[in-house]
């Protein structure tokens, strides 16, 4: 089996705007994620993270470079993509007309889980999410807590081997979001290649085998959490991020 | 496209638009129930309206009654329905009267013509009324009926005396004779009634599923949950057209069947209670009109379901989808408006229009006629429209922020800017990459 999980290569997605033209929302970025690691993207607000894990996921099609997970080329084989990984985030909410458990059965159904054992995994991950008192409820009358476990399983139904979480804490509560940190580290340790995105550097820091900064569709910066430490001279994500931000910025106003 | 894949999503549709009240509503309830119970309340306010009517009396005057038609005074004055007022007021009072209300009618009795003079005490009768007033054209109606049959049995009995024959007084008559069957005279109910509604139930069906199903999943965030399933885009969309059409077809379908039923049960007996030709009226189809009405609601759902789903795509909300696809329900009434000629039937010239053209099929089948190259002139006109919005709908899904919700604009704005204009699919909007 392939040791990277997740490869990207010079990977580039342009917009088009009325009033400001091409706008490069990702301009050229590399990285890879490997089965077992958390690979954190931290970037602030609009610096590329989540279009760059759309075009992941096959949502947005890039505009130039290359990406693959599990081995499958993001354009050439987008459904076999979106098979082997899982994305959750803010803006993928959950049917609200079905139960649990058929919100479970039909996206295992749909991301084609073995036929035969959909029900057995069903019951698995009801059980591993403590949901089974609520699971025939329908999403619509749960709690936003309860709506999160459903998701959280959603997403990993299909047991795909790269899973795919941006923002996942954004509107959380701190006990769900400890919760939600608390999946991902036991989801990390089953061996699955995990990519997280943030803006909370406390959250990157607990949680991130290695990071890349990212800010104006550009990596600046990519190693664990020590190798930043050492290239920086700061102990803190947060001014490790501010440090490489003011270095491009300040090179660009010289420039 | 993997039709495993299409069945699983349609499913899952299907089932979730069943646990939504507004759409059991719209494409099930209201076809099943809303017409029959629309024609029974008509029918029962008819006949309340008309009791009310019958009990209300008109005020009458009567001037210059003959002395020898004493009888026919007599008759006036015991009618229930007629007060006749006795007071002295002259023609011009009698008539400000009406004007302002105070009364219905005045009857005058007037000197025969000079042709007319030959019979004794023969006359004429004046009825003055206020046409723009309902009571008073009602008071009018009653009055000419009672002068006009006291006049008959008048003009019988001077004749008699004066030996002339019933025959001879006749001269010639006016007969009739309907030569249509029970079962035709109810085809022609139902050849009016049957496809307007049929019609508009199969659009009405697809209406709320089209914006549910695009529009909806947008405003509720599982859009892009949906874009991250294995199952390709098309097997996404094409789901989404079976589930609309669905709804579109179980809508028009279960209406005929109510309207069928409704007709037959409850229109029949009230048109007999009203006093009409009721029992002329025999409720009943030709066999073939079942697979012809059948296979024109899937016709047509399929085309309501492609037009309606490609207006929806542009809305990023329910309100949103409403606004942009609502006009092609009332759009949809205009072609029915054609097939309403009910002397008319499917013609080549009528069957190149869309909507128009599956409604006289409708009616033609309902009447027992079957014109078969015409029908299939029909179903080839819609399966063209079907086909022509299936293209343009794979045409717009190519464009990713069409996909992601991002283009903030109607289908107008889209098809001048990015297809007219042509504005290439890597130039798509910030918006579809909001971080």
């Amino acid at each position: 089996m392939e040791s990277t999980s997740v490869r990207v290569e010079a990977l580039r997605k342009s917009f088009w705007d009325e009033s400001r033209g091409e706008i490069r929302a990702v301009d050229g970025i590399d990285f890879e994620c490997r089965p077992g690691e958390i690979f954190g993207l931290l970037g602030a607000n609009g610096a590329g993270k989540t279009t760059t894990l759309r075009m992941l996921a096959t949502i947005l099609k890039p505009t130039g470079g290359q990406a693959s997970v599990n081995g499958h080329d993001v354009l050439a084989e987008p459904e076999a993509v979106r098979r082997s990984l899982g994305f959750f985030s803010a803006s993928t909410a959950l049917y609200p007309r079905l139960t649990g458990r058929e919100t479970l059965e039909f996206f295992a159904r749909i991301n084609r889980y073995p036929a035969d054992q959909v029900g057995q995994r069903v019951e698995t991950l009801i059980e591993r999410f403590g949901i089974a008192e609520y699971a025939g409820a329908r999403v619509e009358k749960l709690s936003s807590g309860m709506k999160q476990k459903i998701s959280i399983a959603r997403t990993i139904v299909h047991d795909p081997p790269v899973l795919i979480f941006d923002e996942p804490t954004v509107g959380l509560d701190v006990m769900a979001a400890l919760e939600m940190q608390r999946v991902i580290l036991e989801l990390r340790d089953e061996g699955k290649s995990i990519i997280f995105s943030t803006h909370i550097m406390s959250e990157a820091e607990k949680l991130c085998d290695r990071i890349a900064i990212i800010h104006q569709g550009r990596i600046l910066a990519l190693g664990t959490l020590e190798q930043h430490r050492q290239a920086t001279g700061q102990h803190y994500l947060e001014d490790i991020f501010v440090h490489k931000v003011m270095e491009v910025e300040g090179a660009e106003d010289t420039t | 496209m993997d039709w495993n894949d299409v069945w699983i999503l349609y499913r899952r549709e299907l089932r979730s638009a069943l646990r939504e009240r507004t759409i059991v509503v719209n494409s099930i309830l209201m076809p099943l129930f809303l017409y029959p119970v629309m024609l029974w309340v008509m029918f029962t306010g008819i006949m309340f309206v008309g009791g009310l009517v019958e009990r209300t009396n008109s005020r009458v005057v009567v001037l210059d009654a003959p002395s020898a038609h004493a009888a026919l005074m007599d008759t006036l004055r015991e009618r229930e329905n007629i007060d006749v007022r006795e007071e002295a007021v002259s023609s011009d009072s009698a008539v400000a009267l009406i004007r302002v209300g105070d009364l219905d009618a005045l009857v005058e009795f007037l000197p025969p013509e000079a042709d007319a003079r030959g019979l004794d005490d023969n006359f004429q009768v004046l009825i003055r009324y206020d046409r723009a007033v309902e009571r008073s054209r009602r008071a009018r109606d009653r009055v000419q009926g009672i002068v006009s049959g006291y006049r008959s049995r008048w003009v019988v009995r001077e004749a008699s005396a004066l030996d002339i024959s019933r025959a001879e007084q006749a001269q010639f008559r006016i007969l009739q004779d309907n030569v249509s069957s029970d079962r035709q005279m109810g085809a022609l109910i139902m050849g009016i009634l049957i496809p307007l509604f049929l019609v508009l139930m199969v659009a009405l069906g697809c209406l709320i599923p089209s914006i549910d199903c695009t529009a909806g999943e947008r405003e509720r965030s599982t859009w892009e949950t949906l874009m991250t399933v294995s199952a390709s885009r098309l097997s996404v969309v094409t789901a989404k057209y079976f589930y609309v059409a669905t709804l579109g077809i179980t809508a028009g379908l279960l209406n005929v069947v109510a309207m069928f039923v409704s007709l037959g049960a409850i229109v029949g007996p009230l048109l007999a209670d009203l006093g009409g030709e009721a029992e002329a009226f025999e409720f009943s189809l030709p066999l073939l009109a079942l697979p012809v009405m059948a296979v024109a609601a899937v016709a047509l759902a399929l085309f309501f379901a492609a037009a309606m789903m490609i207006l929806a795509a542009f809305a990023r909300s329910f309100k949103d989808g409403q606004a942009m696809v609502t006009p092609v329900y009332w759009l949809a009434l205009l072609p029915i408006l054609l097939g309403q000629q009910t002397d008319q039937t499917l013609t080549p010239a009528i069957a190149a229009i869309p909507v128009a053209n599956a409604s006289m099929m409708i009616r033609d089948a309902i009447n027992g006629v079957f014109l078969w190259p015409l029908m299939a002139e029909t179903l080839a006109v819609l399966f063209v429209m079907v086909a022509g919005c299936l293209l343009l709908a794979r045409s717009i899904l190519q464009f990713e922020e069409l996909l992601l919700g991002s283009f903030d604009g109607s289908f107008w704005r889209f098809a001048k800017e990015r297809m007219i204009g042509k504005k290439g699919e890597s130039q798509t909007s910030a918006g579809a990459g909001a971080d």
